[in-house]
């Protein structure tokens, strides 16, 4: 291998490259709250008692679960504006993509931890004379939150590196910056293997410390 | 505002080209993924750190990294890294087999760890050489335990396989895209383009959840 | 043994005495010989404390105590599951298990371990295996028996346990007092001279202890020697030729089951069993 490595071109550049991670960054805590929110609510519409709701939830949680996530933002990209005759700028249009996303997906991981919620704690709470809505919120939501949580976690940084594919469409992230910077210095290897190396940190400095916390807070028995 | 499905069965043939493309990039990646996932799940349980450390790099970069980005690197620097100019289909499968070895590393690795103590002993106490032990008890549980997750991370794969199409390759995704910008009719190509996709992977993914309570519930005893 | 032990522990040591030195003609060897054993998890759990038994051929002895006491540990031990920090144990008069005091590491003669079999309180069962197979697993891989008359053995043996319909059947279609009963048939199957069960009842619902301690009595009634841990008082008393109550580590009272859960000598050992039996 002969390749001369030239990592300046890169570290002359940071500028661009932290730009695009901004714009990264916003989808992803963007998206997450769209998606640690609705995916709550979606999950309280897929356990309904009533049929079409819980069928037509389930169908979106499923059709988002089961698409690629590319089909789905360059879907929303190109067909939003012609169905909903609509301009939407396109960072808004990648939070909403990204964010209906994780909406899915958070909703499956809430609904496996509200129906792992003991049926006791129903029981118990409705011997206690709670209404509905106090139940859900007093100890449903609880439950679900601590039991979800490292699944919630990892959907997040899921989003953080689905974001990448909002560059397709030409939304400015890190990504994007990093395919521009790579044509326009002629330096691929060094450009990309930045851009990945930033995508990884960040990735694996949250999945380590959430490892580290969750450890702490729930001590395994023995 | 019209829509006319109708379009969408005028490149039926060329759709079907690029879902034949897509399922066989998507076999032969999770093929070669699963065995390298095999090793490297065996390599992170190894008693050498030598061996051990490596392996679990590996498995993080793969995981920590967008797989966009890992095929982007794969595309345009692995040809300058190596000093020739590799076939785009190469690259391809490349990029997606080491995504796919990575995250099937983890679910060996976990259902090895999920075999208990408790059989080990049992192993132990009647007398079993290591070489049995291992091939009649161990692995044949862990195989068993993954086997569902393994499907999981094909239907994984065989979504991730639409990022090909960014770099050009045939597939689904790519000759769908092509059909919606050359008809103007992104709503009613795009739309089917999903379907499809969605057709394939819903049923796998309810195969899925049936398979796994099965296995749960033999492994259980 | 303890130093403060009083009379039955003394004689129990004498008759010790004469089998240490040649044993006398027509006294057999003793199957088992355990001699001072300590082992310990980490630096500061002390399980067992330098305890030292001998078992004669065709013995039938149940451990009984107070849990932690070290009964599990004890049997664990025998079985050649555990390192130990301290002591030896021959078995029928052969060198077993031997712990080397300067390396930390436990010798254990893997050709003397195929004599002994043993029973888990979990079943343990090979999940993805069904019954027959199960049973024959170990006589076809360890002992390089043929297929055809190792399935003959398991048949029949499954046939003396009541439980030949269930041959072709998964462990996870038996019940707990099942799979418990093919968990001892599997251990039989290597014709072991000695048996070990650990709480074989403890995981089952209270219906099916019975069919489980009836077919260890069906063996007891064939002379096997076997070491039981138990809870259960009630067949301790009906099985045991002899009891041990062990307690912190070290054999507090050993003699005939009458004495030890009839009319105990030591006070420990009293407190313990009237617990016991009132709880039950």
């Amino acid at each position: 291998m002969d390749y001369a490595f030239d990592f300046y071109s890169v570290l002359s550049n940071t500028d661009v490259l932290i730009d695009g991670l901004l714009v990264t960054l916003e989808l992803t805590v963007a998206a997450n709250v769209v998606g640690l929110v609705l995916g709550f609510g979606v999950a309280l519409l897929t356990t309904s008692s009533i049929f079409p709701v819980r069928v037509l939830s389930m169908l979106f949680v499923e059709f988002f679960r089961c698409t690629p996530a590319i089909v789905q933002i360059i879907w929303f990209f190109y067909c939003v504006p012609i169905l909903f005759d609509v301009y939407i700028d396109s960072i808004t249009m990648g939070i909403v993509a990204l964010g209906l996303n994780l909406t899915a997906f958070n909703a499956e991981a809430y609904r496996a931890s509200i129906q792992s919620v003991a049926r006791e704690q129903m029981d118990a709470s409705v011997a206690l004379g709670f209404g509905p809505v106090q139940r859900t919120l007093y100890i449903i939501l609880p439950n679900a939150l601590r039991l979800s949580l490292p699944v919630l976690v990892t959907n997040g940084i899921g989003t953080f590196q689905q974001s990448a594919l909002v560059a397709l469409v030409a939304v400015q992230d890190l990504m994007y910056a990093g395919k521009s910077l790579a044509t326009q210095t002629y330096r691929p290897i060094e450009t990309f293997t930045a851009v990945a190396l930033i995508y990884f940190v960040i990735s694996f400095v949250v999945a380590q410390c959430v490892e580290f916390a969750a450890r702490r807070y729930e001590p395994t028995s023995r | 505002m019209t829509f006319d499905f109708a379009i969408v069965l005028r490149f039926k043939e060329a759709l079907l080209l690029g879902l034949w493309t897509t399922l066989q990039l998507t076999v032969i990646c999770v093929v070669l993924g699963s065995l390298l996932g095999f090793l490297v799940g065996m390599a992170r349980s190894a008693n050498s750190p030598f061996v051990r450390v490596p392996a679990r790099a590996y498995v993080e970069v793969f995981r920590g990294t967008p797989v966009i980005v890992q095929l982007f690197w794969f595309f345009f620097c692995l040809p300058l890294v190596i000093g020739t100019e590799i076939p785009n289909i190469v690259a391809g499968i490349i990029a997606l087999t080491l995504y796919m070895g990575a995250i099937t590393s983890e679910t060996f690795r976990a259902s090895l760890k999920s075999i208990s103590r408790e059989q080990y002993d049992a192993c132990t106490a009647l007398g079993l050489p290591h070489a049995t032990q291992v091939v009649h008890v161990v692995l044949p549980q862990a195989l068993l335990r993954a086997a569902p997750t393994l499907l999981s991370n094909c239907v994984s794969l065989f979504k991730e396989s639409a990022l090909l199409s960014a770099v050009g390759m045939a597939d689904l995704m790519f000759i769908g895209q092509n059909i919606s910008n050359n008809t103007a009719r992104p709503v009613e190509v795009l739309t089917v383009v999903a379907l499809i996709y969605f057709a394939i992977a819903f049923p796998l993914t309810r195969v899925v959840t049936r398979f796994e309570s099965r296995v749960l519930a033999k492994l259980s005893a | 043994m303890t130093q403060s032990s009083p009379a039955p522990l003394l004689q129990s040591d004498d008759r010790l005495g004469t089998q240490r030195g040649a044993p006398a003609a027509g006294t057999a060897a003793p199957l088992v010989q355990v001699r001072n054993l300590h082992k310990g998890y980490g630096p500061n759990i002390r399980v067992l404390k330098g305890l030292s038994i001998d078992m004669q051929p065709g013995e039938r002895v149940v451990v009984i105590g107070p849990s932690g006491g070290g009964k599990s540990t004890l049997l664990r031990v025998l079985m050649g599951l555990e390192q130990i920090d301290e002591g030896s144990i021959r078995f029928a008069g052969k060198p077993y298990i031997e712990a080397s005091p300067a390396g930390r590491r436990t010798t254990i003669d893997t050709v003397v371990r195929r004599q002994i079999g043993m029973v888990f309180q979990h079943y343990t069962l090979f999940p993805h295996l069904n019954i027959l197979n199960n049973l024959i697993l170990a006589p076809c891989k360890v002992h390089g028996e043929n297929k055809a008359t190792a399935t003959a053995r398991a048949r029949a043996l499954l046939a003396r346990f009541g439980l030949e319909a269930k041959a072709e059947a998964y462990p996870n279609h038996l019940s707990g007092g099942q799979k418990q009963r093919v968990a001892i048939a599997r251990a039989l199957m290597l014709d072991p001279k000695l048996m070990l069960f650990d709480e074989v009842t403890s995981a089952l619902d209270p219906e099916l202890v019975a069919e489980v301690e009836q077919v260890i009595l069906q063996l007891a009634q064939q002379d096997m020697p076997m070491v039981i841990v138990t809870h259960d008082m009630w067949f301790a008393k009906n099985i045991a030729s002899r009891v041990i109550f062990c307690a912190g580590g070290v054999v507090v009272e050993d003699g005939p089951p009458e004495q030890v859960l009839g009319s105990p000598r030591e006070e420990r050992t009293r407190e313990f069993i009237e617990r016991v039996f009132h709880i039950r």
